[in-house]
């Protein structure tokens, strides 16, 4: 009578990318969004190409987080709108489901937009990402993995507070630090040429805070939802 | 910090240091209090252990600003510059950040027991977080050859340093206790108001 | 673990505080397998925070209780697998179609997810003809409809109605009727809340009275006083609640 993780966990995850295909609303957002971000940084940056492609690691991984951080707010809205988490929450089996469902829905979000912006990105910004290309996405994919983690357990936690807009971004920055770091630097070095062959210690810290804050988040998220 | 003769390098803006460093050292022992407390309060749901942890949030954010506007202060003469993105700097800066979450969320939470649990995660999260906030800065750091902030001390120096932590550590037990009282009382008074308008509670 | 002999519902003086304010008080209560309940009373008075708790959403903060012999403190899993309850939201995705909200609700609640299982169901609540349409072009009739096809899906043994018959007419107050005749004669039990009190104890065997989150009576209909009906009423006697 009871279905297994696997199969919750994929149920959501099915219902909110059928949710999002059908109303495509957000995800055209956060193309345009992003796509803007890395414009103006682009003009605040200034046409010099040698600049701008040392950067260009930097700029890439603002214009996702900024992006990501907004569709964020709107992971749980779907519940909202359903009648509030109730509904998921009365199907027997574990809650955790509700938390796994939503991570991957937001990670896949998320690797479809940078699937679109790496190429705008490229061009804007003379990246050239095809030198070590498989480093360059194992690399993009950690960091937004540990991106979708955490920011689906905030995005949980302040769905019910004042003011969430706000709340959302400033919980999540200082937990956004060392991915961000990582990502940058893992990327910037991706594309650029890594002389001295630190690319490894990036790589080791986003794994290590992947799997620690996976295993912090999945493990603490039934008190986020207790009443 | 007066009886110390002035530093032999730095003059006397190394003074700065013997509240600096206490400041921080006490500033990371409140985050780790809220680290405790808050899991005390997930496992035993005692309201006494969220009163502890708002107190100790509070304290410490305090000594967390106080650390940053003194190792600001001291950074423009000794380097030249106001901030460095030194690790420990960096890292404490963060630290305030993750503090001012914490607060936040409490007042934007009216239920009390919503606003105790909800905090208690960040304090734990924000807990697990800072140690690796560090490692990625420093990581970060060593890779573009910054100065490094001197920790060497003369010996009398050293005494002088010690006396401050004792004294701070002091301050810090006072203003904690002054805190928590404090949070007894907003509670009760938090009960009253609430429950005053339905006479039927006993 | 789940006790056939036992009561559907048994409640121990139960009381369960939200923010500073108890929502219910010292609340007894015991329905038997089988019966239909009406738990009637002004808004506010706790209904629904009545059924969340039976539903295990909410856990009590003081008071022990059992919902299908299986006790609520530890056995919140197990209850769920076999409770269902129905909101007056619905919990509809609006841009999913009819089908596709019951494949979510099978793969959720553990059914299984065969098209044509599905597809029957959807015929069981009329709604068979119109299984691709989104569930958002829907009347709320055909939404309560909906709903009720999700709970019809799963092998329930006790289901919780908050507030059904919200915005229907008289042919959706007929066919939530007719669903709770189907599932008592299914043998399973049925606790329905609404503020709408005329309409509630023509169907109950026994109603709950709630009033500011006291359970005023529990009797038959024919045994309500007028007062029990009244909005403006209080309990006679406030119960002794828990310290703190």
């Amino acid at each position: 009578m009871k279905s297994s993780l696997a199969l919750r966990t994929w149920a959501i995850l099915w219902k909110d990318l059928l949710i999002e295909l059908r109303t495509k609303q957000s995800f055209s957002a956060m193309v345009f969004f992003a796509a803007l971000v890395l414009f103006l940084f682009g003009f605040a940056v200034g046409p010099d190409t040698a600049t701008l492609s040392r950067l260009g690691g930097g700029l890439l991984w603002i214009a996702i987080a900024f992006t990501g951080m907004l569709s964020l707010g709107r992971t749980f809205q779907s519940e909202e709108v359903a009648g509030g988490l109730d509904g998921l929450r009365m199907y027997p089996g574990e809650i955790r489901a509700i938390y796994l469902g939503k991570l991957l829905a937001n990670f896949s979000m998320l690797v479809v937009l940078e699937v679109v912006l790496v190429p705008v990105a490229a061009v804007l910004l003379q990246l050239e990402p095809w030198g070590r290309f498989p480093l360059f996405v194992g690399i993009t994919l950690l960091g937004t993995f540990g991106f979708s983690v955490i920011g689906t357990f905030y995005a949980s936690l302040t769905q019910h507070l004042r003011a969430r807009e706000l709340m959302l971004p400033l919980l999540l920055f200082p937990a956004l630090v060392p991915v961000f770091l990582g990502a940058v630097n893992g990327t910037t070095l991706a594309l650029a040429g890594d002389p001295l062959d630190r690319i490894g210690g990036w790589i080791r810290l986003l794994i290590s805070f992947d799997i620690i804050f996976f295993v912090v988040c999945v493990w603490i998220y039934p008190i986020v939802l207790e009443e | 910090m007066f009886l110390v003769p002035a530093d032999a390098l730095q003059g006397d803006v190394q003074r700065l240091m013997y509240v600096h460093v206490p400041a921080a050292w006490l500033a990371m022992l409140s985050f780790f209090v809220v680290f405790v407390m808050s899991v005390l309060y997930l496992i035993q749901r005692d309201p006494k252990w969220d009163l502890v942890a708002v107190s100790a949030a509070e304290v410490g954010i305090v000594f967390t600003a106080l650390t940053l506007v003194l190792g600001s202060l001291w950074g423009k003469p000794t380097w030249g510059v106001w901030w460095t993105w030194d690790p420990r700097l960096t890292t404490t800066a963060i630290m305030l950040m993750i503090y001012v979450g914490y607060l936040l969320v409490r007042s934007f939470a009216d239920d009390p027991e919503k606003r105790a649990r909800w905090s208690a995660i960040i304090g734990i999260v924000g807990f697990v977080d800072v140690p690796i906030v560090y490692l990625s800065v420093l990581w970060w750091r060593t890779l573009h050859q910054p100065p490094s902030s001197p920790r060497s001390m003369a010996g009398e120096f050293v005494y002088v340093l010690l006396l401050n932590l004792a004294a701070f550590t002091l301050l810090y037990v006072y203003l904690m206790l002054r805190r928590y009282r404090l949070a007894i009382a907003e509670r009760h008074v938090e009960e009253l108001r609430l429950t005053r308008d339905d006479g039927r509670i006993t | 673990m789940n006790d056939r002999s036992a009561p559907a519902v048994r409640l121990d003086t139960v009381s369960k505080r939200l923010g500073w304010t108890w929502a219910l008080r010292a609340i007894q209560l015991r329905v038997d397998r089988g019966s239909s309940v009406a738990v009637i009373g002004p808004n506010g008075a706790g209904k629904t925070t009545l059924l969340r708790v039976l539903a295990t959403l909410l856990k009590p903060t003081s008071g022990t209780g059992a919902v299908l012999g299986i006790p609520l403190r530890d056995g919140a899993e197990a209850i769920r697998a076999r409770v269902g309850l129905l909101s007056s939201r619905g919990h509809l995705y609006g841009d999913l179609s009819a089908l596709e909200n019951l494949r979510f609700a099978a793969w959720m609640g553990g059914v299984s997810v065969d098209e044509a299982r599905l597809r029957a169901a959807l015929a069981k609540v009329g709604l068979d003809q119109v299984s691709e349409q989104r569930a958002r072009e829907f009347s709320s009739g055909m939404q309560k409809r909906l709903a009720f096809a999700t709970l019809l899906m799963r092998r329930l043994d006790l289901v919780l109605l908050d507030e059904p018959y919200a915005n229907l007419d008289s042919d959706g107050i007929r066919m939530v009727d007719d669903f709770v005749d189907e599932w008592r004669a299914g043998g399973g039990t049925v606790l329905l809340a609404t503020h709408r009190r005329g309409l509630a104890v023509r169907k109950a065997d026994r109603v709950a009275v709630l009033q500011a989150g006291c359970l005023h009576r529990y009797c038959r209909p024919e045994e309500l006083e007028p007062a029990d009906l009244d909005p403006q009423a209080e309990p006679a006697t406030p119960p002794v609640l828990p310290a703190g």
